[in-house]
């Protein structure tokens, strides 16, 4: 090929090109034809959802979830605040009464029952804002539709988040509790208190010098666990009795 | 002392004047500044201060500025002076630091468990600090900590940990109810509230001191942990527990009684009301509970529909019909609501035609339902002797009636009389039973010869006389003890000094089903059968009555009842609400007459639940709403009537008492009433009679009949809490109930070598008998014994001979020898 | 409805109800039912970031005939109450609801007088997805749920529930 050839054909495509390019971009018919030209280089924004679910906003309410303290313990003392929060009335405790031997949250009071009815929940999150001890939280789990109303009300065993690796299911008995030693609320509680079950003791019965010990915080026993007595109290120590005797 | 009491007339010269926020305000003298302000709509934050207790100043939440004062003063505790500037929180940095500071100082050792505590969402703390306490707390170290909960009864928890040492339970449980067993013990920041070692905290009222509790300290537990203030439905209710007609508020969820509350009337019950009313809502839902109607096939109670039941129950007053007439009674006990009265009244005359008709399960002497009658008719339909008249009496006779056992808050008004207003109480009766306290004097006489008392009272120089005459109206208390006469006894002897009279019935429906002519020879409104005019007048209302009731002498009330059923006379026995196996007078009596209709005839048993009657004798058996189920109306001691709504729904087959008799009517062939509001307007124009019958002439004293050798006439009295059916299921409750025991008196028991507690075996008419601890009584009368009704098992009813008289011989139960000594 | 009804009885269908079923659950036409809010999401569900096509489901019908999935999407007053009824009857056999967000499946946070407590008063709901608004996922997750639901289902129980 001679040069004049070579420099004919470049010419001829360099006028083919801005040909093109005029078309595609000063002719209203080629200005709707390059939009599927165009797309065939960009990546395709359609989520492929039940295979590949993109991960959704890291503060986005899905359903709820009941937490546990590592040893097991549920956070939840079925105080039915979730519930007075609540604007659907969606959600149902029912408190009740740990024992001694059928202990489910530190304290005194635990959820017997705990439902969400997410036929009403509106997923807003003020539940979680009004649980005290952050027992309630809301996952990002969303895939939750049922054919069923009776099937998307969700009971505590569902809501209940597993047991930690090294923890227990409840119910603990007191003395499980008072052996690991564990800080629940912050450091605030030691060991649970206790109710001392189903006796009525008179309050005299309490000796009045221990039961009025004010125990200052560093004084607070942390038993690690694993060293906690073994021996223990046969009935329960109020928290801050042992310390004071020591 | 609390507000001043009367009312109205308060002429200038008793009016202060002063300045409170800058607005002037003319209040009686005497008035705390907390009320005035109240009055200028100033509500200053407390907690130790209640309208009906003591101030006490304990709290020192209450500070305001007072100009002329260096200090903030303490507005619960201080009385208003003319030309006083006070100045509150609203307008005063003073005050209102002081209030600040006060509640940072309570919070130091409160612990913040409110999401746990059942006073959470309902507590005065926490309202006052989210309202002016601070958010953040100054107070770094660990609080105070005690073992909690400690049970001061077994209904009644306490928190001290929680407690503001406000003295409100402690006021409460020594001003108003008498049982000081809460008291402050220690000082300084170890000082809490706690009971005597050796006595536990019993009393009555004991729920009171719960509902005025500021803060969660003392909870119920009943109550515990059950639901939360902000989550129940508020229904405002009367009390069925007894005659008081206490208000109530009753609380539910998902259909449920989570618990009840003293609803605050001033004229009835103040604010308070007492255990039984407040905690016996257990049987509302307890295995007892009749949920469907039953009938009786080959001898066993099978599930059947009501048409099936109430057919069955048709056919047999037809069946009795037609071998004559007035061969059906219709016993109602003290349950039914005025309503259910009166329709059982209407379906009992007319339809059934019978005059067997009795709301009493005592045996009452024959004049009493005539002599109230009569009060009933002369206070025109409304109340008569009130709350307020029994308050303000200088003296207060009472007969055969033991308050607290029977009507509780009458007891609470009794002691309010004697504390705030010097009232003397004169006791006629056998024995002084819970008045001892605050009885002035005390006119002994035999068990049942009240009336010759009573008449005597007003007469003669002695110092009862006197203070009878002198100012201000006495007030006349008969009770259902009192022998035959002694209501128009009470009566005249009212009317001798100028007081007022009233009858104190114990079970809630006895006004209602007096006021409804449901006693033999009654008719509504305080009319007799007997009279022309009366029956003309139901008669427009109700159409014709049945010739043959003309003119036949009433009998002898429940007791003529069982005796007609147990000769035979009666076919078909209607028993509603009436556990006539248990709690007739006799039982050995109901026993005969039950088993004699059971055998030929038809019991028809409408009840709350399955009751020893209804399981042993019933042939038929209706599942009935209880009073938070249903609407109605009850009347009170007083005449005064109240209105409850339905708080919760009743059991799908149960139906009101009053729908089931309006069936039974239709299913005979008659159309009563499609409503309520139907029966309240027959009852509106019915009406009591305009002018009241005169009080039935004394029937001759002595029928009470001296018992023969070595036999002790018996007081029998109700207990509170016994073993009735309403009480079933409250086991906190019964578990407060005091100990059932034989009074004796000394004579009988240094003459018989009872000692003091030691087991005695009481035996009665047919050789029942019933093992219990003795209480050497110092006021009984000898002679007498006080037996608990139907506290015991067996109970006291089946001692009774069939007149329902129980006289016993004691013997004490051999202790086993004591091993050497 | 079709076949089905016209078999004598005995012949048994398994393999052409699956065919059958599969055909059908691929090839769900909505009928558009937005009420409120929830109709975003629904909207946004039918684009291209959720692109409800990929289920045979883009065509959204605004006829009933041509319809066989209603999706309420929103909340159901008293007076839309007999109009979504009536569409309901209009769609043809077979035809499926699926209630989107819980304003639909009970009233949701509006208890009150103004809503029907629940689209199941009115008609036979086949799939309840909560949320409010459900996001798109969460419909189609009710979506394939719904599908695995109609590939289960056989003649007689259609016949049964029609």
């Amino acid at each position: 090929m001679t040069l004049q050839a070579w420099l004919t054909a470049a010419g001829g495509a360099v006028a083919l090109v801005l040909l093109g390019w005029l078309a595609l971009t000063r002719t209203v018919l080629g200005r709707g034809l390059a939009v599927p030209l165009r797309a065939m280089f960009v990546k395709p924004e359609t989520a492929s959802y039940p295979e590949a679910p993109r991960p959704t906003a890291p503060r986005f309410h899905g359903r709820h979830q009941l937490n546990r303290y590592a040893d097991g313990l549920e956070k939840c003392i079925g105080c039915e605040l979730c519930a007075w929060a609540c604007p659907a009335d969606a959600i149902f405790v029912q408190g009740g009464d740990n024992t001694e031997e059928q202990r489910f949250s530190p304290g005194e009071r635990y959820a017997e029952d705990y439902q969400i009815n997410y036929n009403r929940c509106i997923l807003c999150g003020l539940c979680i804002e009004a649980c005290p001890t952050r027992a309630l939280t809301m996952t990002q789990e969303y895939e939750i539709a049922a054919d069923s109303r009776e099937g998307l009300i969700w009971t505590k065993d569902m809501l209940l988040v597993d047991p930690p690796e090294d923890g227990y299911d409840t119910p603990h008995t007191d003395r499980e509790v008072r052996d690991r030693g564990l800080n629940y609320y912050g450091g605030l509680a030691v060991t649970p208190p206790t109710r001392k079950g189903g006796s009525f003791a008179p309050a005299t019965a309490a000796p009045l010098q221990r039961a009025g010990a004010v125990v200052p915080r560093r004084e607070l026993p942390l038993v690690p666990p694993g060293t906690g007595d073994a021996e223990g109290e046969p009935d329960g120590d109020g928290g801050s009795a042992g310390a004071g005797d020591a | 002392m609390s507000a001043p009491a009367a009312p109205g007339a308060a002429s200038a010269e008793d009016l202060v004047t002063l300045t409170i926020d800058g607005e002037q305000v003319s209040v009686p003298k005497g008035t705390l500044i907390i009320r005035a302000a109240e009055m200028v709509g100033t509500i200053v934050p407390r907690f130790c201060d209640h309208p009906l207790l003591d101030p006490v100043g304990a709290c020192r939440q209450c500070v305001v500025e007072v100009e002329g004062q260096p200090k903030p003063v303490m507005s619960c505790t201080v009385p208003v002076a003319e030309d006083m500037v006070v100045r509150t929180h609203l307008t005063s940095a003073m005050a209102r630091r002081g209030q600040e500071g006060t509640l940072e100082l309570l919070l130091v050792n409160h612990p913040l468990d409110c999401p746990m505590c059942d006073k959470g969402g309902e507590c005065p703390l926490q309202d006052q600090a989210l309202a002016h306490g601070a958010n953040q707390s100054r107070f770094l170290d660990q609080k105070r900590k005690y073992e909690k909960p400690v049970a001061v009864s077994p209904q009644v928890l306490l928190d001290r940990e929680r407690c503001v040492l406000c003295a409100r339970c402690t006021r409460f449980s020594e001003q108003i109810s008498g049982d000081p067993f809460i008291e402050l013990f220690e000082r300084g920041a170890l000082e809490q509230v706690a009971i005597y070692e050796d006595e536990p905290y019993h009393s009555y009222f004991s729920g009171n001191t719960i509902q005025i509790c500021p803060v969660g300290a003392l909870t119920s537990t009943s109550y515990r942990f059950k639901a939360r203030s902000f989550d129940v439905v508020t229904t405002p209710s009367v009390c069925d527990g007894c005659s008081a007609g206490c208000g109530q508020t009753v609380q539910s969820r998902r259909g449920e009684v989570q618990r009840q509350l003293a609803r605050t009337n001033m004229d009835v019950n103040e604010a308070w009301n007492c255990d039984k009313g407040r905690f016996s809502f257990p049987h509302l839902t307890h295995a007892q509970r009749l949920t469907t109607p039953m009938e009786r096939v080959d001898g066993e109670l099978v599930p059947t529909t009501w048409s099936r039941a109430l057919a069955r129950v048709a056919d047999a007053v037809r069946a009795s019909q037609d071998v004559g007439p007035g061969r059906t009674a219709l016993v109602s006990g003290g349950r039914l609501a005025d309503e259910d009265a009166h329709v059982a009244a209407r379906l009992a005359r007319t339809v059934l035609g019978t005059d067997l008709v009795e709301h009493r399960t005592r045996f009452a002497p024959a004049d009493e339902a005539p002599a109230r009658a009569v009060l009933l008719a002369r206070a025109g339909g409304a109340p008569g002797l009130t709350y307020a008249d029994v308050e303000h009496a200088p003296v207060i006779v009472v007969a055969g009636l033991d308050p607290e056992e029977e009507v509780p808050v009458l007891h609470l008004r009794l002691r309010k009389a004697w504390r705030q207003h010097r009232a003397r109480i004169v006791v006629v009766g056998p024995h002084l039973g819970t008045l001892d306290g605050i009885a002035w004097r005390r006119v002994a006489t035999a068990p049942g010869a009240e009336p010759a008392a009573l008449a005597a009272l007003a007469y003669g120089d002695g110092e009862i006389a006197a203070a009878l005459r002198g100012d201000g109206a006495p007030a006349v208390l008969v009770g259902e003890r009192a022998g035959a006469g002694s209501l128009a006894a009470g009566t005249r002897l009212a009317e001798a000094v100028g007081g007022g009279v009233a009858f104190v019935p114990r079970r809630a429906g006895d006004a209602g089903g007096l006021a409804a002519g449901l006693a033999p020879g009654l008719l509504p409104g305080g009319r007799l059968l007997a009279d022309a005019a009366d029956r003309a007048e139901v008669e427009a209302a109700w159409g014709p009555l049945p010739a043959h009731l003309d003119g036949a002498a009433p009998v002898d009330g429940l007791r003529g009842i069982l005796a007609a059923a147990a000769d035979g006379a009666v076919d078909v026995l209607l028993l509603a609400g009436a556990d006539l196996a248990r709690d007739a007078q006799s039982a050995a009596l109901a026993e005969r007459a039950l088993a004699r209709v059971a055998g030929a005839g038809t019991v028809v048993v409408q009840d709350l639940a399955l009751t020893e009657t209804a399981a042993r004798y019933a042939d038929v058996v209706l599942p009935v709403t209880a009073t938070q189920e249903r609407d109605g109306a009850r009347t009170d001691w007083e005449g005064r009537a109240q209105r409850f709504r339905r708080a919760v729904d009743a059991p799908e087959l149960a139906q009101d008492d009053w729908e089931a008799f309006v069936q039974l009517a239709a299913v005979l062939g008659h159309r009563l009433y499609g409503s309520l509001d139907a029966i309240r307007a027959e009852q509106e124009q019915l009406g009591v009679r305009a002018a009241a019958h005169p009080l039935p002439e004394a029937a001759s004293a002595g029928s009470t009949g001296a018992p023969s050798g070595d036999a002790l006439l018996a007081v029998v009295r109700p207990l509170l809490l016994d073993g009735g059916t309403m009480l079933a299921g409250a086991d906190d409750l019964r578990a407060t109930a005091r100990a059932a025991t034989v009074g004796v008196s000394r004579a009988d028991a240094a003459r018989l070598g009872i000692v003091d507690g030691a087991d005695v075996t009481v035996t009665g008419a047919g050789g029942a008998t019933v093992t219990l601890p003795t209480a050497v009584l110092p006021d009984l009368v000898p002679g007498a014994v006080v037996l608990p009704r139907t506290s015991t098992e067996p109970p006291v009813t089946r001692l009774a001979d069939e007149d329902g008289v129980v006289a016993v011989t004691l013997a004490p139960v051999a202790v086993p020898a004591e091993v050497g000594a | 409805m079709g076949l089905e009804e016209k078999l004598p009885s005995g012949i048994l269908l398994t393999n052409l109800e699956r065919l059958v079923n599969y055909a059908r659950s691929t090839s769900l036409w909505p009928a558009t039912f937005g009420l409120a809010c929830c109709a975003i999401e629904m909207m946004a569900t039918g684009g291209p970031r959720h692109d409800i096509a990929r289920f045979g489901m883009e065509v959204f019908r605004a006829s009933p005939r041509q319809a066989d999935l209603m999706i309420v999407a929103g909340r159901v007053s008293n007076k839309m109450a007999p109009v979504l009824r009536r569409i309901y009857d209009q769609m043809s056999d077979p035809k499926w609801v699926l209630s989107m967000g819980v304003c639909a499946t009970s009233g949701g946070m509006f208890n009150n007088y103004a809503l029907v407590q629940g689209v199941d008063h009115v008609v036979p709901v086949d799939m309840y997805v909560p949320g409010c608004p459900p996001r798109p996922e969460m419909l189609l997750d009710g979506l394939i749920k719904l599908h695995a639901k109609i590939q289960g289902e056989s003649f007689a129980d259609q016949a049964a529930s029609a």
